[in-house]
């Protein structure tokens, strides 16, 4: 594989698993007209909830949560300098409530749907090459708003919905260092402007990894932390769960491995560590990517 | 090395940034009393009951109703909704949300009322409106029927007391709670139907009506089955509630006055194993005073009846349903 496709793989696959959560820019660049296309499917599963100030073991009403989502992704060199970047994840969200209980309560076991299609532009302005590796910054700002007609306000229902229906502007700044050998470590903040009732969000990253024209592999630790917003059950909660304090931390290991013709695939598991009013999940993803 | 140094002014930035996120305001805050249901194993009934009957928002928040902003919530425990057949949410599905609702309310009540105030006689208005009875029994105090098992969990918005038995209070007499079981605005199935025919068949419903001054009653309340049952035991067909009605008058009449002691109405906290004389004159005998519970027998029954819901305060006296109709 050559180096711009595996770059532009990677520009790609390091990608957010449920779009909510993790970043959505890696710190490769494609490279003038360079890309790459993913179809992804993630799976996440929890029981149990973090709140404030405990932790509910078992989801109220659902008891547990399973999520299902199959995501397109598409990223493209516009210049060496600047990528645009494209998402839009497909989200089933299932619970495991009992019948009776559902009737009662009129709810359902299942959300699902489009959920919000996001781009994002990266500019790398400044890089520094030496002898011991290359170290570039990135500049990325992304949009990213409801497409799907899901809803996020059916009261105690919302506990299963897809997303917060936020349209959100984004900014990220990334700093990535790689050595010649393929070792790099990479790190980015950014901030979230959401509109209506959902919390801005202070977000950060640092990821470190390996790779060369074989496999790919990485470790990061991410997080988000909610700008205001209430607790699930707290003061001020009126069952409106997109205006909840969505605050986490998050850890995961990913692989790619190029296989042939510009086509590779990836794999990964992440798992939420701390957390404020979001499940306590544990995942896994997949992904089939081609790069061009 | 200028790469290591710029790489590591963000990479620090970052790592302080991530792992700031994970202690935010984690040194903050009591939980809510909603909270404190979902997030407790042994109130996992609790929670099912305050979403079903819509008071988990409401208990997520400050008292709008009094000016500490606190509640009180005498909160009954997985047990104590096991005890009346209640062991999971779907279970909940028997009762009528507006009755479901109503017996919530009946453990809360605004302010904090803290375990030290609770003593022996002292009552405690209810967000519904009927007033509870505090009760101490040797070591252990009650509120009408149900032991207190722990006090003073502190939440945010109040005060959470633990019971071991769901607290039941109607808001309406004698006669007009019998009427609303079987009118089946309690439980979905009409329930005390045959109870119901027989007290107003036998012409009795005055005087279990309250009126000013009008006395107040302990009253064994045999539920269908029983009734059913004995019929069975007695060789006569008792299917429907009007079968009730091929019964001589004064028989049904004085098995009824088995089933009420006019002694202003007692919870089982204030119950003791012995002899009670019912209005009807012969006496029943009681058993021992066990798990909050007591056995109920009259003069000709084989067997003693068992408390299937016991504690039920109204308006004239306390009502406990029993699973076998007392025979004098």
């Amino acid at each position: 594989m050559q180096s711009n496709r595996l770059l532009s793989a990677l520009a790609l696959f390091c990608l957010p698993v449920l779009a909510l959560a993790q970043s959505p820019v890696s710190g490769f660049m494609n490279g003038k007209g360079h890309g790459a296309v993913a179809l992804s499917y993630t799976a996440e599963q929890y029981d149990n909830v973090f709140l404030v100030p405990n932790e509910a073991q078992g989801v109220p009403v659902f008891n547990e949560v399973n999520l299902n989502s199959v995501s397109l992704y598409a990223s493209y060199g516009i210049s060496n300098r600047l990528d645009v970047v494209l998402g839009l994840p497909y989200i089933q969200a299932k619970g495991n409530a009992n019948e009776t209980v559902l009737q009662e309560l009129g709810f359902e076991n299942e959300r699902s749907g489009i959920q919000d299609v996001s781009i994002f532009l990266k500019y790398n302005p400044y890089s520094l090459d030496g002898a011991i590796g290359k170290l570039d910054f990135i500049l990325a700002a992304g949009l990213k708003t409801p497409l799907g007609n899901y809803k996020a306000d059916e009261g105690l229902q919302s506990i299963i919905a897809i997303g917060n229906r936020a349209t959100s502007a984004n900014g990220l700044a990334i700093a990535q260092f790689r050595t010649p050998s393929g070792f790099f470590a990479a790190t980015q903040i950014g901030y979230s402007l959401r509109n209506g009732e959902v919390p801005n969000a202070l977000v950060g990253e640092i990821k470190a990894g390996y790779g060369n024209r074989y496999f790919y592999v990485d470790a990061w630790y991410a997080g988000q932390v909610s700008d205001g917003g209430v607790n699930i059950l707290g003061e001020g909660f009126e069952g409106f769960f997109p205006a909840t304090d969505v605050t986490f931390t998050r850890a995961g290991l990913s692989v790619f491995v190029p296989v042939a013709g510009g086509f590779g695939v990836s794999a990964g598991v992440n798992k939420y560590l701390t957390g404020r009013n979001i499940g306590e999940a544990t995942g896994f993803s997949a992904a089939l990517v081609y790069s061009f | 090395m200028r790469f290591i140094s710029k790489f590591l002014l963000p990479a620090v930035f970052a790592t302080a940034l991530v792992s700031l996120i994970s202690c935010k305001k984690d040194d903050e805050v009591l939980p809510t009393i909603a909270s404190i249901a979902v997030t407790n194993a042994d109130f996992s009934t609790l929670e099912d009951a305050a979403v079903q009957g819509g008071v988990a928002v409401v208990l997520s928040n400050p008292n709008p109703g009094d000016p500490s902003g606190d509640y009180t919530v005498f909160a009954p425990n997985n047990a104590a909704f096991a005890r009346l057949g209640l062991n999971s949410g779907a279970d909940l599905a028997v009762l009528q949300d507006a009755f479901l609702t109503s017996t919530l309310l009946y453990h809360v009540s605004n302010g904090n009322l803290a375990g030290s105030s609770i003593t022996n006689a002292g009552t405690s208005s209810s967000a519904l409106g009927p007033v509870r009875r505090f009760i101490t029994r040797g070591s252990d105090q009650y509120i009408n029927g149900s032991r207190i098992l722990a006090t003073d969990v502190s939440a945010s918005n109040g005060t959470v007391h633990v019971i071991d038995k769901v607290l039941l209070a109607t808001g309406v007499d004698i006669v007009q709670s019998a009427l609303a079981l079987q009118s089946a605005q309690v439980f979905i199935a009409p329930e005390l139907s045959f109870l119901v025919e027989a007290v107003l068949y036998a012409e009795l419903a005055g005087a279990l009506t309250a009126s000013p001054g009008s006395p107040s009653f302990t009253v064994f309340a045999p539920t269908d089955a029983a009734f059913k049952q004995l019929g069975v035991d007695l060789g006569v067909s008792l299917i429907v509630p009007s079968d009730i009605r091929q019964l001589p008058k004064e028989v049904v009449t004085a098995v009824l006055l088995n089933h009420v002691v006019a002694d202003g109405g007692k919870f089982t906290s204030e119950m003791n194993g012995g002899m009670v004389a019912p209005l009807g004159g012969t006496a029943l005998t009681m058993g021992a005073f066990t798990n909050g519970t007591l056995t109920v027998q009259g003069k000709s029954n084989t067997m003693p009846a068992n408390m299937v819901i016991p504690d039920v305060l109204t308006t004239n006296g306390v009502v406990h349903v029993i699973d076998r109709v007392l025979l004098p």
